[in-house]
């Protein structure tokens, strides 16, 4: 791995040559899944589960990464899925472009979202972006003019592999879920590294000296959310593509407590962080699917376990105790003497520990 | 708009104010001593119907136990929720995500309530007797149920009781001591430590009663608090969060804006209306009404 183009080392810089093969690996590991798994019910779970991998990468972005608290991300998720459904259900677009014109109806959806938040501080924020989510579901619920079809959702929409085997069709879903997936997490990673990641940090930790440096915060939160709205709206598609159809159910306080859950427990503003909590939940979900009540009630211990006692999540945990042991290993190798404290605590996802 | 529409206007704004008023004064008062907003609160709408639907349905109590039960059993689980969502983290109190922090722990709350009721009682609604039956016609075709007008009565008298204890009583000055200056307030000796679970035991408390009635008019089931939850936010943003005549105001506000959307577009389109009028606000006084913008409260 270490003749990769030199472009490409700069735009990772964590990335050693040993953290490509394991990527790698990993990858090849998760692309060989369906080759093994020959239960469809396993497959539909597999593919669901990487479609909600998509969301939460794109909810990441602009929740722990950018640190606007936009809480309206199912709606827009949900509006890319529509707009995705709708072009499949009455043009003769192609499916591909359709799944792209989700992603568009995402990112319009998200600047449109984005201007009445920049004035917003905190709280606020996430007030209002939660509200714009409930009227969004509420104005589908209460749809008259069959567009939408209401509670019901779409009816069958012909999707990606329209005319494909359930399972061959499965297999589909899953590699090109699988793509979007390692494309979006590169282009995170990308992202965040680059100036414009700096930016948006910056923004996020000290947003009035990020701006008395002459980081504009209209331009950086507007190019936020759009790549964020732009990622869910694809989520979005795909969504409608794979189950044929989408209903209002995708949104509203449980599929979002679901979300945030995973996110948090994960570690939020981190990149391997939304990877790890959505296969996490996604095991504990699977396990306890015959008890609905059940499940959320255990994902809320989960989650408030893990904000009150673990911050950061499990990769800050991770990267926490990575730090210590080689603080440890380079005090011994100085002769023991601690040249500096290591123990603070520092807020989630901070420049240091954002990639892991 | 004749004289009947606009006498129901008003009737619906002073029923659905006291409503909201009910439910956000709390979120505020929490908001305003320990700078969390509270997610719980939904939920003690929701267990405040269920006890409704307990006292009133199952035993057949009178109502007056109903509302007393569920000030005390949302008093003790107000309490107990801050003691377990909120306490833990205190000592974080001034880093930069504690608001979110809290915001998420207090929804996890949330979602604890929701499932255990989902889980134990069922997801069925449940239908919950009227505190008081019957009603009065106001004015030509415009009628004042009982309970709408007892609901009003008490969200008032609640609201105007927690002015007073706010403004006379020891604990009520210690509140408003912590909301105005924290150090000072334990310089003077108040015992902090004591006063955060006591004040979100008194905010979910309202909230708790607030739900036997809302019970009445719609029904109580696990999800119950969800509608209330949303209103009560929209309230506490229009009104600034922080501010409590700022949330009586806005309480009584968005009722009328939300009753005349009503009664001009019909009640499918008045909740998008309503969360246009929000924005509007947002866009021009980002801190809402009264608010103050989180710096100048520091």
């Amino acid at each position: 791995m270490s003749e990769r183009p030199s472009k490409f080392a700069t735009a990772f810089p964590d990335m050693t040559a040993g953290r490509w093969a394991i990527s790698g690996v990993l990858i090849v590991i998760a692309a060989l899944v369906p080759v093994v798994v020959s239960n469809e019910y396993a497959m539909t779970v597999l593919v669901t589960t990487l479609i909600l991998l998509v969301l939460n990468i794109s909810w990441n972005f602009v929740l722990g990464i950018a640190g606007v608290w936009n809480f309206g991300q199912l709606a827009i998720y949900a509006l890319g899925g529509y707009g995705a459904g709708i072009l499949m259900l009455h043009t003769s677009l192609s499916p591909w472009l359709a799944l792209l014109a989700g992603g568009v109806v995402g990112a319009v959806a998200a600047i449109l979202l984005a201007f009445p938040t920049l004035r917003l501080y905190g709280i606020y924020t996430s007030l209002l972006t939660f509200a714009f989510a409930e009227v969004i579901q509420y104005v589908i619920l209460n749809d008259g003019s069959g567009l939408t079809g209401g509670s019901f959702g779409l009816p069958i929409v012909r999707g990606l592999f329209g005319t494909a085997s359930i399972a061959s069709a499965n297999r589909s879903y899953y590699w090109t879920v699988l793509a979007v997936v390692v494309l979006a997490t590169l282009a995170v990673a990308a992202v965040s590294r680059s100036s414009l990641g700096i930016a948006l940090r910056g923004l996020r930790d000290a947003p009035a000296y990020a701006a008395a440096r002459g980081v504009s915060p209209l331009k950086f939160r507007l190019i936020a959310f759009a790549l964020s709205g732009f990622l869910a709206g694809i989520a979005g598609a795909l969504y409608v593509s794979f189950n044929q159809s989408i209903d209002p159910g995708v949104m509203g306080l449980t599929p979002m407590s679901i979300d945030v859950t995973m996110l948090v427990i994960g570690g939020m503003g981190t990149i391997t962080g939304p990877i790890i909590g959505t296969a996490l939940l996604a095991i504990v979900q699977t396990a306890l699917v015959s008890h609905p009540g059940a499940e959320l009630t255990i994902l809320g211990v989960f989650l408030l376990v893990v904000v009150v006692f673990v911050p950061g999540g499990i990769v800050g945990l991770v990267s926490r105790y990575r730090k210590r042991i080689s603080t440890w290993v380079a005090e011994d190798d100085s002769g023991g003497d601690p040249a500096e404290n290591d123990d603070d605590v520092q807020p989630e996802g901070s420049t240091e520990q954002s990639v892991a | 708009m004749s004289l009947s529409d606009i006498v129901g206007i008003l009737v619906t704004t002073v029923i659905l104010g006291s409503i909201y008023g009910l439910v956000a004064i709390g979120m505020t008062l929490i908001y305003g001593t320990l700078r969390i907003l509270d997610m719980s609160q939904g939920s003690m709408v929701m267990v405040g119907s269920f006890i409704g639907w307990g006292i009133l349905v199952v035993a057949g109590w009178n109502p007056i136990i109903a509302i007393v039960l569920a000030f005390v059993a949302t008093f003790g689980l107000g309490t107990l929720t801050q003691l377990v969502s909120v306490q833990p983290l205190m000592k974080r109190m001034n880093s930069i995500d504690f608001e979110m922090v809290t915001f998420i722990t207090t929804f996890a709350v949330a979602m604890i309530l929701s499932n255990v009721a989902l889980e134990v009682l069922g997801p069925q609604q449940r239908n919950v007797t009227p505190v008081i039956s019957g009603g009065i016609n106001v004015y030509h075709g415009v009628n004042l149920p009982y309970q709408s007008l007892t609901m009003a009565i008490v969200s008032v008298v609640m609201m105007a009781g927690l002015g007073i204890f706010l403004a006379r009583t020891r604990w009520g000055m210690a509140i408003r001591a912590v909301a105005q200056d924290l150090d000072a307030a334990r310089l003077m000796g108040v015992p902090v430590s004591k006063l955060y679970p006591l004040t979100m035991g008194l905010a979910s408390a309202l909230a708790g009663v607030a739900g036997v009635f809302l019970g009445g008019l719609y029904f109580a089931y696990p999800s119950a608090g969800d509608l209330p939850l949303l209103e009560a936010l929209i309230v506490v943003i229009f009104g600034g969060l922080g501010s409590l005549p700022g949330t009586v105001y806005a309480a009584y506000a968005i009722g009328l804006i939300q009753a005349i959307a009503e009664v001009i577009v019909g009640e499918t389109w008045s909740l998008p209306i309503l969360y246009g009028v929000i924005l509007l606000v947002l866009i021009f006084r980002p801190y809402g009404l009264l608010g103050k913008p989180s710096e100048a409260r520091l």
